[in-house]
């Protein structure tokens, strides 16, 4: 039996965007959860399933539940992970209650990954990852690093210019300067993008995400109860979750194709659908070069040809400002803005987490309209 | 010690401060493996040796870090992604030690950087072959 349209979200909740919120991950957590619950016109109590990922830097789902004072949770998962797992809390979410295990599941996740947190913190630790061991003596331990690596393999091998990751930059900005929660507002230019300080070459300031403090939650019930609530339901048609490169590629030694060319292939069947029927794309942009690999991995374009098919604008990509732009919550807020695109009357949308480096695992989910 | 060191690596990083580059090799299908890891991925086996790597590879990917993410550790740095000569699909970070900037496809050759000699003040570097 297909997963294919039998749950869909809900609600969406958001606590504010800021670099130091003053409250603790379980403050924004239980905000966004709160805010989620009412924007689905569904009650706390009505609340039967948990999810969230963390790598050590927020707080625990079973704390969440207790705070909330639900006491029969039937869904509790904790997962360990950051940028990957945010479709991955929500795509198991969408098969807990489609196998009957819960009838409202909440996922969320709650970060203040700028005021206590720091990915790839250079104040604290590095996380609980086995393979740290063999770069942090090197220098190389932030995700900066991580992906400039990544991308300087697939600059070199597509002879991509500056100007077609500045473009994205470009671009992602202008659309968060039309909103009221992205943390960027002020335009930019592609000068502004040419002369922006290096941190990591081959990638430059505004190649690089932002560090947020925020939580992002989202509700899913099944198909049939999301009829009765407010809103029209942003059906999950599809839901991948697997595996990727790991820093050590997986035995995949070609650094400039992700995991998502073979998860993208399951997931376009799950759903029915395929890249020509998207009208929206919210794409996993913790870095410039993200964007283009996956709209070539996502079979939105020919491996190579990104840069080219970004330029044309054909495709809605990152209405929201995306990482780069609107704020850095790990994959959430992407999946948050793809459910107000459909509740704006677009018809499918791709929304992704990390497509699989790294971390070595990768998440994705598409959504549709009903009917 | 190298943070985060276990089990499974403290051989390695053992040989590495001794100036050997080690890497693991599956006794049964003949498949090397990193990081070190208790079974072959390829065919199952628990038997391995550790066996002295040729120190030769090919730069797949490098990056300049400008911006000072770690204390004690002063940007400008270069550090680079090196492919095994052993086998294509096993990789390498590691500093670059050599003036001129490396180049993707570039050969290489490791060489060993000690700060003092003991176990995880040694570690691997890559510099034109």
């Amino acid at each position: 039996m297909s997963l294919r349209d039998r749950a869909a979200i809900v609600g969406v909740g958001y606590t504010e965007f800021s670099k130091n919120s003053g409250v603790s991950t379980l403050a924004l957590a239980l905000r966004a959860i709160s805010n989620a619950c009412a924007d689905a016109g569904l009650s706390i109590h009505d609340v039967d399933g948990l999810s969230t990922h963390r790598v050590g830097d927020s707080v625990q789902a079973a704390v969440v539940a207790h705070a909330l004072g639900l006491r029969d949770v039937t869904y509790l998962s904790d997962q360990f992970g950051g940028g990957s797992m945010s479709h991955t809390t929500v795509g198991q979410a969408a098969l807990a209650v489609s196998a009957g295990i819960a009838d409202v599941v909440v996922c969320w996740r709650a970060i203040n990954a700028r005021s206590e947190f720091r990915m790839g913190g250079t104040d604290r630790p590095p996380p609980d990852v086995v393979e740290f061991q063999y770069q942090v003596p090197y220098g190389y331990a932030t995700p900066p690093q991580q992906f400039a690596m990544w991308a300087s393999a697939y600059i070199d091998r597509f002879g991509l210019r500056r100007e077609d990751l500045g473009q994205v930059a470009v671009r992602q900005r202008g659309y968060a300067s039309h909103s009221d929660r992205a943390m960027m507002r002020t335009p930019i230019t592609m000068d502004d993008y040419l002369s922006a300080r290096w941190i990591v070459e081959p990638l430059c300031l505004l190649d690089c995400c932002l560090e947020t403090d925020a939580a992002v939650a989202v509700v899913v019930t099944s198909a049939e109860r999301a009829r009765d609530l407010p809103h029209p339901p942003a059906l999950v048609s599809g839901a991948v979750w697997g595996s990727g490169h790991t820093l050590y590629s997986n035995h995949r030694g070609d650094l400039t194709t992700s995991a998502a060319v073979d998860a993208g292939a399951r997931l376009w069947a799950m759903a029915g659908v395929g890249p020509g029927d998207v009208d929206v794309a919210c794409l996993y942009d913790a870095f410039t070069p993200l964007v283009l690999m996956q709209l070539e991995d996502y079979g939105f374009c020919a491996k190579g040809d990104a840069a080219g098919f970004y330029a044309e604008d054909r495709l809605l990509v990152n209405p929201h400002g995306g990482h780069l732009s609107e704020g850095y919550v790990h994959g959430l807020n992407h999946l948050a803005a793809a459910v107000e695109q459909i509740r704006g009357g677009k018809h499918a949308a791709l929304s992704t987490g990390q497509c699989g480096y790294v971390a070595g695992s990768m998440s994705a989910i598409v959504l549709r309209s009903d009917g | 010690m190298i943070p985060g060191a276990d089990r499974d690596s403290t051989p390695w990083w053992e040989a590495v401060a001794r100036h050997e580059l080690l890497q693991q090799r599956c006794h049964d299908c003949g498949r090397w493996r990193w990081p070190p890891r208790a079974i072959c991925g390829e065919c199952g086996s628990f038997a391995w040796s550790w066996l002295p790597a040729s120190g030769e590879g090919t730069v797949l990917a490098w990056i300049r870090t400008r911006h000072g993410f770690l204390p004690g550790l002063e940007a400008p740095y270069v550090t680079v992604q090196v492919a095994l000569a052993e086998q294509d699909d096993i990789t390498m970070i590691g500093s670059w030690e050599s003036a001129a900037e490396p180049t993707i496809g570039q050969r290489v050759r490791a060489v060993f950087v000690s700060r003092s000699g003991g176990v995880g003040e040694t570690t691997v570097g890559w510099s034109s072959a």
